[in-house]
């Protein structure tokens, strides 16, 4: 069980409000008493470690942070920690499969080029994770605007749009 | 090396790229040490002014603060900045220059902590009318910024005689172009983590581009001596030049924090910090006119250029040299005037960022390439033509070049792929009256590596193991841009090895000779140059051992797929491990020190002419929009991006660099700009900054021309920053050409098209 209050920090804060909340991360059930007011995205990189999910703005404004709850990607920087509560939490550490083999989109954005930095790609992966789940042959438009909420500044975008239209086929074998 | 190459130009992914897709990759703000402590800056708040107090009482007092640090607590000179005497203080007063300034350092148990006494200071601070128009700042009556006045830097450029070659001209072209301050906008917002060693060291995580020029200043104001400074640099998201200064800046103040402390000390911007606090591109009013003959040879160029540096000079001298050289275009032009000058104002201050000035000039000057067709009613393709420059033509430095000149075979190809003129005259030939077309074009060229802006020396390492394996260090750093992969190659085509036999280690300034900055395209040319002789050196071991092996000739053998093998009977093979292990023992030194040196600019330091650069990239765009005069949207239906990168070296990463720099450059041409009022930011986040989305994506085909440069490894060029200014000049003159409406200020937003419509 981890004690999260506040950003920056596991232990040493005031105004401690524990909330105790259980979901399931990454296919393993957790728990952990959380300050009400913890940040998602604070609770999974500092109590969990799971530092794959990026801060990019804080507000909601550029994808980087993207997690799916459930499926459905959100912004982890805006949802309330507390709002996990009896949901199923993947972030990009759970993507791969246990033994290290690479989600065939992981593969894919490796091998289109669609990585430079890489800052932008456990969002954008786990964007094209929620799209292909739902419609396993998307076309260009329909990538594009699952995709919008995820900003990338290095790549164009040309080369993520390329890397979801072969992780879709690889899928579809 | 004898061709074919087994991994030169082969299309390769990322060597560190599984790192990347799972998480793993740790950026500096993923780093944990026990105790750390976080950090935020209280800001000045005010454009201008001076500071009468600041009490920090309340904020010491405040819950999980431990430390408030204030200029006084500094054990150093309290200043940063690129060329000496240095000009921005770490923690400013009493003079308060930009909103962006920094007042104090507030270090916290927690992040919320840290901010929350931030907000307790109390800085009295009498206001000044903020300068924030640049020419305004240079008249002689206005408040001097800095003691010896507001201009930052000046820089002339003489070649020929610019009034005799004006009295020839029998058409002049002549206007007046602006841009504006662009953000680099990395995903990842600068972060630094400063952490005190039981040695007395102290290491600095950087999220940095240039590691040993903060190494340098975080010594010179921390009290240290530069060898117990380590700075490492992370996996960083994306720079772009960005990640100079301020992180310098936040490095220091961490740095002493932490050694005052005896705790690790962490600074994270957030996304309004960066804008604030950062630097950004520099914002151009350049005033230029051209001169030519009737037949389009163009015979005289003159340009004033004025640079907005904002509140302290940060890399403003080396920007006026780039954009000072660059204005006059890819063009053979006998006679050229140019005056550059950057000014202080009370802006937040600019600094590099991709392009460095050339994306600015290279607007004006395509611009009125343009506007001259039209003048002399020629076709504006055949215009740049005539007066591109080749092998053996003097540049508007004068030097001259004799090879790796590609700019003539970059514009036949985008006029072939692009079918011009045709394709012009089918955008004109509908008669949409909502939905207007229109074709751009634009010439460039962009010198490679430092040149003028200071020495060009690169170290780098080589080290192979007894299995075979290959450890590479290079003194300048990965930036997302897919240098680690590139060394990688170039290592792996000299010792025959596989890619994935090489390691490319995170730079850290204990291991590596410093090699300067990361900047200026110059990590493939310079950089890779360094590794390309390392890798030399430790081949002739291998080669040398295999001899005695082979009892033949070192001459004799041939290294690859991971064996030595014979030329004349390639069934004669030896595993390269086994040859590695045999040179350990033998004592054939496995391991080098590489140090490649430029050949050093050498010019009249009053004309700028003479040998600048070792080498240039050359480029020509092409780009069709329609525009929808109702909204003001554009939407770019074409865009063809040749460029003479020398070599590819790795298609993939070659056509990503491409990809992203248009994409930045579409963002400079038509969204982006950081607005100002009474010298305050008014978009410092991702809503009201707009940064290009999917939405905006080009189609984007790069068309490679290779004119290989003796001065790169296996010919090559940097691409990085070139198609930038490429794609903005090209999205300017296709907006212009579908409206026939000349736009001479940058970004073209639907919302000035609409205005321009309204005439
Ligand atoms: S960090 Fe959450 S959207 Fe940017
Ligand atoms: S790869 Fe750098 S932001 Fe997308």
């Amino acid at each position: 069980m981890s004690e999260i209050n506040t950003r920056g920090s596991t232990s040493g804060g005031t105004d401690f409000k524990s909330v105790p909340i259980a979901f399931r991360l990454n296919g393993r059930p957790v728990s952990a008493c959380i300050d009400g007011g913890l940040r998602a995205l604070d609770l999974l990189r500092e109590g969990f470690g799971l530092t794959g999910v990026k801060e990019g703005c804080g507000r909601g404004e550029c994808g980087a942070c993207t997690i799916l709850l459930d499926g459905r990607p959100v912004n982890a920087c805006l949802l309330l920690a507390a709002k996990l509560e009896g949901c199923e939490v993947l972030t990009i550490e759970g993507m791969a499969s246990p033994d290290g083999t690479l989600h065939p989109l992981q593969a894919a954005f490796l091998k289109a080029g669609a990585v430079q930095c890489g800052f932008c790609t456990p969002g954008m992966v786990l964007a094209a994770k929620s799209l292909l789940d739902a419609r396993p042959n998307p076309n260009e438009e329909e990538i594009a605007r699952a995709l919008s909420g995820n900003f990338c500044r290095c790549t164009g975008y040309t080369k993520i749009i390329k890397a979801v239209h072969l992780a879709a086929e690889e899928m579809r074998r | 090396m004898t061709a074919p190459f087994r991994t030169i130009g082969q299309p390769v992914s990322k060597i560190d790229g599984v790192e990347l897709v799972t998480g793993r990759a740790r950026y500096t703000a993923d780093l944990q040490f026990p105790g750390t402590l976080q950090a935020v800056a209280r800001r000045a708040g005010f454009a201008a002014g001076l500071l009468h107090r600041l009490d920090v009482e309340e904020a010491r007092r405040s819950p999980g603060v431990v430390l408030v640090l204030t200029p006084a607590d500094l054990p150093g000179p309290n200043l940063i900045g690129i060329l000496p005497p240095f000009d921005q203080p770490l923690l400013a007063g009493p003079e308060i220059r930009h909103e962006g300034d920094s007042l104090a350092l507030v270090v916290a148990e927690t992040q919320d902590q840290a901010e929350a006494a931030a907000s307790l200071i109390v800085a009295e601070i009498e206001p000044f009318p903020p300068l924030l128009d640049p020419e305004e700042a240079m008249r002689p009556e206005a408040r001097k910024i800095h003691p010896n006045g507001n201009l930052t830097f000046a820089k002339q450029l003489l070649k020929g005689d610019v009034e005799a070659g004006f009295s020839l001209a029998e058409v002049i072209v002549e206007d007046t172009y602006r841009t504006s301050v662009q953000d680099h906008a990395y995903l990842e917002p600068e972060a630094v983590l400063a952490v005190p060693e039981s040695d007395g060291r102290l290491t600095v995580y950087a999220s940095c581009q240039s590691p040993f020029h903060l190494r340098g200043h975080i010594a010179a104001n921390t009290g240290l001596p530069a060898s117990r400074v380590k700075v490492v640099q992370p996996f960083v998201g994306g720079s772009f030049g960005g990640k100079d200064d301020a992180v310098t800046e936040m490095g220091s103040l961490a740095g002493a924090a932490a050694l005052k402390l005896g705790r690790p000390v962490r600074i994270v911007h957030s996304r309004r910090d960066s804008f604030l606090g950062s630097h950004a591109r520099h914002a151009a009013i350049i005033h230029l006119k051209t001169g030519a003959l009737r037949d389009g040879t163009i015979v005289a160029r003159q340009a004033e250029i004025l640079l907005d540096g904002g509140a302290y000079a940060s890399e403003s001298p080396f920007v006026v040299m780039k954009a000072l050289i660059h204005v006059a275009g890819p063009y053979k032009i006998p006679h050229l005037r140019v005056d550059c000058r950057a000014v202080y104002t009370n802006k937040r201050q600019a600094g590099a960022m991709r392009g460095f000035g050339v994306p600015q000039v290279t607007f004006a000057s395509e611009s009125q390439i343009d506007a001259l067709a039209r003048e002399l009613s020629f076709d504006p393709w055949e215009l740049r033509r005539r007066n591109a420059l080749t092998v053996g033509e003097a540049n508007a430095t004068g030097q001259v070049f004799q090879e790796s000149v590609g700019l003539i075979q970059t514009l036949e190809l985008v006029k072939v792929e692009g079918e011009w003129p045709a394709c012009w005259e089918k955008a004109h030939a509908g008669s949409n009256p909502r939905f207007k077309r229109g074709v751009g074009l634009a010439a460039m060229m962009q010198g490679i590596s430092n040149g003028a802006e200071g020495v060009d020396v690169v170290g780098a390492s080589v080290q192979v193991s007894q299995d075979g394996s290959v450890l590479v260090g290079l003194g300048l750093t990965e930036l997302g841009q897919g240098s680690r992969t590139a060394m990688a190659q170039i290592a792996a085509e000299i010792l025959g090895v596989r890619l994935e036999k090489i390691s490319v280690r995170q730079v850290d300034t204990d291991t590596v000779h410093d090699s300067g900055p990361t900047v200026a395209s110059r990590t493939t040319t310079v950089g890779g140059k360094a590794v390309w002789m390392a890798a030399q050196a430790v081949r002739t071991s291998l080669l040398e051992m295999a001899g005695l092996m082979f009892k033949a000739p070192a001459e004799a053998i041939e290294l690859g797929e991971d064996l030595a093998y014979l030329r004349e009977n390639q069934e004669a093979q030896i595993p390269l491990a086994q040859v590695a292990t045999a040179a350990y023992w033998t004592g054939f030194p496995l391991m080098n020190l590489a140090f490649s040196r430029a050949p050093d600019a050498q010019y009249d330091h009053e004309t700028h002419q003479g040998q600048i650069y070792i080498a240039y990239n050359y480029g020509a765009h092409l780009m069709e929009v329609e525009v929808d005069t109702w909204t003001g949207k554009v939407r770019v239906l074409r865009h063809l991006a040749s460029h003479d990168v020398g070599k590819v070296i790795n298609p993939l990463g070659v056509e990503g660099q491409v990809e992203g720099a248009a994409l930045m450059g579409l963002g400079f041409a038509h969204l982006e700009e950081v607005l100002q009022e009474n010298g305050k930011v008014r978009n410092a986040n991702f809503a009201d900054y707009q940064i290009p989305s999917f939405a905006e994506r080009l189609p984007t085909r790069f068309l490679a021309v290779e004119e290989a440069t003796p001065n790169g490894p296996f010919g090559a060029k940097g691409i990085g920053e070139p198609p930038l200014a490429g794609t903005a000049a090209a999205f300017a003159n296709a907006v212009s050409d579908a409206l026939g409406i000349s736009f001479t200020r940058l970004p073209i937003t639907p919302q000035r098209i609409l205005e321009a419509l309204e005439g």
